[in-house]
């Protein structure tokens, strides 16, 4: 597909996702002496429609490049975003970041793994899973990444609940140890 | 197959990703036949220590993320944070200075890249001879901040420090003096037999396996890969400039994605870095450097403001991306994430190492460019016997030069 | 332990970074290299803490990296000296109140070995020359460990 920009990009979604989308925006930035344009992405979706909003990335460019995956605890619910970047190598100023975004329950934190459609991006769904306590269905390879040696099991550093790691922070400037 | 298979456990410290690496290969024989990566073992919870901090407090926190990354941790967390607070209007001379450190940084990244990788082959003399040429950039670096490694140049809306011009004059003599030297030390690697014997198909990333595992930076562009933030999606300065792709057949060779491929990459990004600063230089527009120059109403606009952005940037080894969600009425950092280029070169590893030798391992995991110098211990478990053989970082590097001494000998007269 | 005179002077070191960013451990190695030149005082760079007399530690110690600090300290023979390159490493510097940094390595090694020599490089990074000016000061505590042997 020939590149289109962060509005067109927006469009599309619209058109073919329609009702599933939760929110929306473009962010345009302007940058240097000739003030060129930069454009993201956000879509937000339910976890029930993040793969087919995967499926359109892919459909604009295969294979997709995925930059990362970040996440936060909202409280009631476990967010996780998805930093795409699409029309990467067409020509100058082409790329635009794709934000996916989608939530789960911490009743039933589950979510639908992409790694099969982009495999890039199991490193970060691995991450996922241990920094947040949340359940990749279907993910390759579910073994724990950066915290083997480092945190117990059943404790996520970026949950801010009783799941969390408060309680295991050392404060060495107050001289305890 | 044939043979006893044995599991090689490199590591753990592994300083240049943001949490160093553990290789675990599995060998038969010489041949590596599968690799397994387990980071961690430097992970310091570097975002959840951010997300107890200030807007400002967290700059000095991403600069310490990675000592040769320094810069772009710096300049990623910066852009996001200012977008996320609707700080958009940034001055135009600041965006070219903010440039021109990320060039320096790149200059002397790669420099220090060339280096190790000759001193993973037993190349000793190029490495002090780099690291010989990189002393002056950190000249330069350390005439603009006053410090050697970390800059603590960036802030939410501009710069902390002009470029006068004197430092000015300095750095015009800076790249003069890199490019009368840059020449002779492209021949250095490009010229040698024996560098090339070691590099030239060894590790390769197919294209395919670089677009597939999203791959970033030199480590792509090796491979042909048309992937670089700054033309893809150019920020700051950037926007002005008319850049190409680095690629490796612009000095004649295949992008086949082999560590010469790589190696060609970076050396070309030096000349090209060298020639960004020098249209920073030149073009340098006038005007203040700061969006707000108070710091207690900068800190007051950022506690107020809400919003999400993600800042975009290439490092020396590749794309970094910060995702920072800032909301109002909290002082410190909602959301920080942080995804050094490593991170996506992870799984690029697991595609460059099968097929390769024990002795090549070393080169192969440097081309990527963490900092492989820290390897200190491999232990080898005969599976059948389960008995353990402490193998170092030393034996490696030792099974490395003894490589290079064999083709040396092969192609001398 | 006693040792005699000519065991003070050519240190070899073991370089083990435990948790640093990284940018003391290219301090190190600048020093090494042709502008600083540490190794014209007789200085080298080994690969195995059973050859060194010397333990260069960066960083502040990590959850993962604390046994393996252990097991390298014990390894190194007597009489040997530390040197903590960088702020982190003598206070954990910006990295205080995390859940995974169990604190400044001195406070680690004392647990270890109470007659442990530290010998603090604050900095960060340390510049070349603090670092080549530390390694004179482990001269100076390596001869007061001097013996009649």
């Amino acid at each position: 597909m020939e590149p289109i920009d962060g509005d067109g990009i927006l469009n599309l979604f619209k058109t073919r996702m329609g009702g599933a989308i939760l929110s929306s925006h473009v962010d345009t930035y302007v940058n240097g002496v000739r003030k060129k344009k930069l454009q993201t992405v956000w879509v937000r979706v339910p976890r029930e429609s993040l793969r087919e909003a995967v499926s359109l990335v892919l459909e604009m460019q295969a294979p997709a490049h995925i930059a990362v995956a970040s996440g936060s605890d909202l409280g009631n619910d476990i967010e996780v975003l998805y930093h795409f970047q699409v029309f990467w190598g067409f020509k100058r100023e082409s790329t635009v970041s794709v934000t996916i975004g989608t939530t789960c329950p911490k009743s039933d934190p589950h979510l639908p793994t992409i790694s099969d459609l982009v495999p890039g991006a199991l490193i970060t769904e691995r991450e996922k899973q241990e920094f947040l306590g949340i359940i990749i269905d279907g993910i390759p390879d579910p073994r724990r990444l950066f915290l083997v040696d480092n945190i117990p099991e059943g404790k996520h550093p970026w949950r801010k609940d009783e799941k969390g790691v408060q309680d295991m922070v050392r404060n060495v400037h107050e001289g305890g140890d | 197959m044939a043979g006893k298979s044995y599991t090689l456990p490199i590591g753990p410290v592994h300083p240049a990703l943001k949490e160093p690496t553990m290789f675990k290969l599995t060998v038969e024989g010489e041949i590596v036949t599968a690799v397994d990566v387990q980071p961690g073992i430097n992970h310091r919870g570097i975002e959840f220590i951010g997300m107890r901090r200030n807007p400002l407090q967290v700059l000095h926190l991403a600069e310490r993320i990675c000592g040769i990354c320094s810069i772009v941790h710096q300049y990623s967390f910066a852009l996001a944070s200012e977008k996320a607070a609707g700080i958009t209007e940034i001055p135009e001379r600041a965006q070219y200075i903010r440039t021109i450190m990320a060039e320096l940084e790149r200059v002397h990244s790669h420099l220090l890249w060339a280096g190790v990788a000759a001193h993973e082959l037993g190349f000793d003399t190029l490495l002090h001879w780099t690291w010989q040429l990189r002393e002056w950039v950190q000249d330069v670096l350390e005439i603009i901040s006053g410090n050697r490694v970390n800059y603590a140049m960036y802030i939410q809306g501009g710069v902390r420090r002009d470029i006068s011009p004197e430092v000015i004059q300095k750095l015009k003599v800076m790249i003069a003096d890199y490019r009368a030297g840059i020449d002779q030390l492209c021949k250095a690697f490009t010229d040698d037999r024996v560098f090339r014997h070691r590099t030239m198909g060894v590790g390769v990333l197919t294209y395919k396996d670089a677009v597939e595992t999203c791959a970033v930076g030199p480590t792509t562009r090796g491979s042909g890969v048309h992937k670089d933030v700054r033309i893809d999606q150019p920020f700051g300065g950037y926007a002005d400039l008319d850049l190409d792709y680095c690629l490796p057949e612009k000095m004649g060779y295949e992008n086949n994605g082999d560590t010469y491929a790589k190696t060609l990459v970076r050396l070309q990004e030096v000349v090209q870095s060298l020639d960004i600063i020098e249209f920073c230089l030149d073009n340098m527009p006038p005007g203040p450097i700061r969006w707000e120059s108070n710091m207690t109403k900068l800190l007051q606009h950022m506690k107020k403001a809400e919003g999400e952005a993600l800042g975009l940037n290439e490092a020396p080894r590749g794309e970094m991306i910060h995702y920072v969600k800032l909301n109002a009425g909290d002082e410190n950092v909602s959301i920080w994430k942080v995804r050094a280029s490593t991170y996506n070169n992870i799984l690029a590893w697991t595609k460059m190492l099968p097929g390769c030798q024990i002795a090549d391992v070393s080169i192969i995991a440097a081309a990527v460019d963490p900092c492989i110098g820290c390897m200190d211990r491999v232990t080898v478990v005969d599976q059948d016997t389960g008995k353990e053989k402490l193998f170092s970082n030393e034996d490696f590097y030792r099974a490395s030069i003894r490589k290079t001494r064999a083709y040396q000998r092969k192609v001398s007269p | 332990m006693k040792f005699n005179k000519t065991f003070d002077r050519a240190l070899w070191v073991f370089h083990l970074n435990t948790g640093s960013c990284n940018g003391c451990d290219i301090e190190i190695v600048a020093a090494l290299t042709p502008r600083y030149d540490v190794e014209r005082f007789g200085l080298k760079l080994v690969g195995s803490p059973r050859h060194a007399d010397v333990l260069l530690m960066t960083g502040p110690v990590t959850r993962a990296m604390a046994p393996r600090v252990e097991r390298i300290y014990r390894q190194t023979p007597e009489p040997k000296v530390v040197m903590v390159i960088g702020n982190c490493g003598c206070s954990t510097g910006v990295y205080y109140e995390s859940y995974n940094i169990l604190g400044p390595i001195d406070k680690f090694l004392k647990n270890i070995d109470p007659d442990v020599k530290i010998i603090y490089v604050p900095g960060c990074p340390p510049r070349p020359e603090a670092i080549i000016d530390a390694t004179a000061k482990a001269w100076l505590v390596l001869e007061g460990l001097r013996g009649d042997a």
